[in-house]
């Protein structure tokens, strides 16, 4: 039973670190930036819907349509001023700075707007849907927000395989991530990929974000923690793999369950990820950091 | 349109320009940069031509291709079939039929042969199936059946040839009126290079206009209705 429920939560636990690295893993594919603020898109999706509910007394379905509405306008702005600036200018910026730091300053801009906006006390969304823990038969239990996010996890996880594998846009999408120059020379606007991808994946964070929080709990600098999780789940796969991103995020929230549960919970993330450091040392060319290295 | 690989009835099998204008260049300059690499050039190309672009390495003949294609910033007007084509609007040329076949290919290392050819059809059709089944695709691979066993394959891991055979699927595959090959033997060995430029001979007798970019113009020239010498990032000689 133990053992079950552990499992259960997880598998929670590493269907959102599944979906961040997701994200992580997606939009690197297309524009070899490393988003370091998908965390503060989710955490700013909480927060936001919570103050919207309980400070303003909306209702919850109007909030959540105004935080979306909301990151994607912002997603929008930050290409077009920002990224567009740093990549489509005449001297285009590549390199680390441009891989690491344009989106380590949104984190810290946007943890800095949350700060201000909802303070520095733990808050989370209202519970899309609220009730008791449901019960699966023989003393195992999921929280009913781990269901939503689980459920919409796997959603995204299937829909982004279907795109990627079964279109020509998931193609054209490999393409700019493969080859910058020769993505162009077929007509793909890789700038359309990059700006689409970039709202696609705060938008997937934020929702992940409003479904999540009732499980943990976000306050203004939580989103750097889930960042992280999701840039060591990506990190698994090379950054280039959305799919297997998601294997690897699930993978590291039932490893880190288990660690908790059987080993110490005050250790199991220090355990974690010192497994996860000497996984690499050993076999780097197996997680796909041979290629971001190169 | 449909089009075969056998030369058109009556063009003797070396097609010549009909003197429609299939693209005309007209004061064109790409700088990268503050570096200058084409100044204040301008030719036309006709419709069923094949012009070589020669000229010593380093003197602009790439800057040239890659300008008209949109891939580099670029002054001056570049008009495709009388339609003037926007400076910063990478889809626009292969839209429009012109494609360039570029300098070291360009292929998606990581993706398979079938993919980097289907993915020549972007620029026209968005759906993956109707772009598999496609004429142009089709035909782009029939003009390499020895690719045929190669599909699954990792581009990135085909030899030099086979990988310039597939950069030259990828770019029939978007069914061009124009064909631009930059320096299409780089690299490879003299058979190999024989079997390209037999496969851009079909090219041009199926109808097709193209602009093959060579350094050394002996192969190009024999191939070619015209030529246009570049030195220095200008036109000596067209």
């Amino acid at each position: 039973m133990k053992l079950g429920n552990l499992i259960i939560s997880g598998i929670v636990t590493g269907s959102i670190y599944a979906s961040f690295a997701a994200c992580v893993a997606l939009w690197y594919r297309v524009s070899n930036i490393l988003n370091l603020a998908v965390g503060d898109f989710a955490m700013i999706g909480a927060l936001g819907v919570d103050n919207l509910v309980r400070v303003h007394h909306w209702k919850l379905a109007p909030a959540i349509a105004v935080m979306l509405a909301a990151v994607v306008v912002f997603g929008y702005l930050y290409d077009r001023i920002v990224l567009r600036l740093a990549q489509d200018g005449r001297t285009r910026q590549e390199g680390i700075v441009v891989t690491f730091f344009f989106t380590f300053a949104l984190s810290f801009f946007i943890e800095g707007i949350a700060e201000l906006l909802y303070g520095t006390d733990v808050h989370a969304a209202p519970a899309v849907w609220s009730g008791q823990s449901l019960s699966l038969g023989g003393g195992l239990h999921i929280d009913r927000a781990g269901v939503l996010v689980v459920a919409f996890a796997a959603v995204v996880g299937i829909a982004l395989a279907l795109v990627l594998r079964g279109t020509l846009q998931g193609k054209a999408i490999e393409a700019c991530g493969e080859n910058f120059f020769g993505a162009r020379i077929v007509g793909i606007d890789n700038r359309k990929y990059r700006r689409l991808l970039f709202i696609v994946s705060a938008v997937l964070a934020c929702v992940f974000g409003i479904l999540e929080s009732p499980i943990t709990g976000y306050t203004y600098n939580s989103g750097a923690a889930i960042s992280l999780t999701g840039f060591i789940a990506a990190a698994y796969a090379g950054f280039q793999k959305p799919g297997k991103a998601v294997v690897a995020g699930l993978g590291i929230g039932i490893l880190e369950a288990l660690l908790g549960g059987y080993v110490s919970a005050n250790y199991a993330d220090t355990i974690l990820y010192a497994l996860l450091a000497a996984a690499v040392l050993i076999r780097p060319s197996a997680m796909g950091l041979d290629v971001v290295l190169e | 349109m449909e089009r075969s690989w056998t030369p058109r009835a009556g063009a003797g099998g070396e097609p010549v320009g009909n003197g429609t204008s299939a693209l005309a260049i007209s004061n064109l300059a790409v700088t990268y940069g503050r570096v200058a690499a084409v100044h204040d050039v301008s030719f036309e190309v006709a419709e069923g031509d094949c012009v070589a672009l020669i000229g010593p390495n380093g003197n602009g003949k790439s800057s040239i291709v890659m300008g008209i294609a949109g891939l580099v910033h670029r002054h001056g007007k570049v008009a495709i079939f009388g339609r003037p084509a926007p400076a910063n609007d990478v889809s626009f040329m292969p839209r429009h039929g012109f494609t360039l076949v570029p300098e070291r290919r360009q292929l998606y290392p990581q993706l398979s042969v079938a993919d980097n050819i289907v993915l020549g059809c972007y620029s026209r059709i968005r759906s993956l199936r109707r772009a598999r089944a496609s004429e142009a695709h089709r035909q782009a691979l029939e003009l390499f059946p020895e690719l045929s066993k190669r599909m699954a394959q990792k581009a990135g891991t085909l030899s030099g040839g086979e990988q310039q055979m597939v950069a030259i699927a990828r770019g029939l595959a978007a069914d061009p009126r124009i064909l631009a090959v930059d320096e299409p033997c780089l690299g490879l060995a003299e058979t190999v290079s024989r079997r390209v430029y037999e496969a851009l001979r079909r090219i041009h007798e199926a109808g097709r206009t193209l602009l093959i970019v060579e350094e050394s113009p002996t192969r190009a020239l024999q191939l070619a209705t015209r030529q246009i010498e570049v030195r220095n990032g200008v036109v000596v000689r067209a």
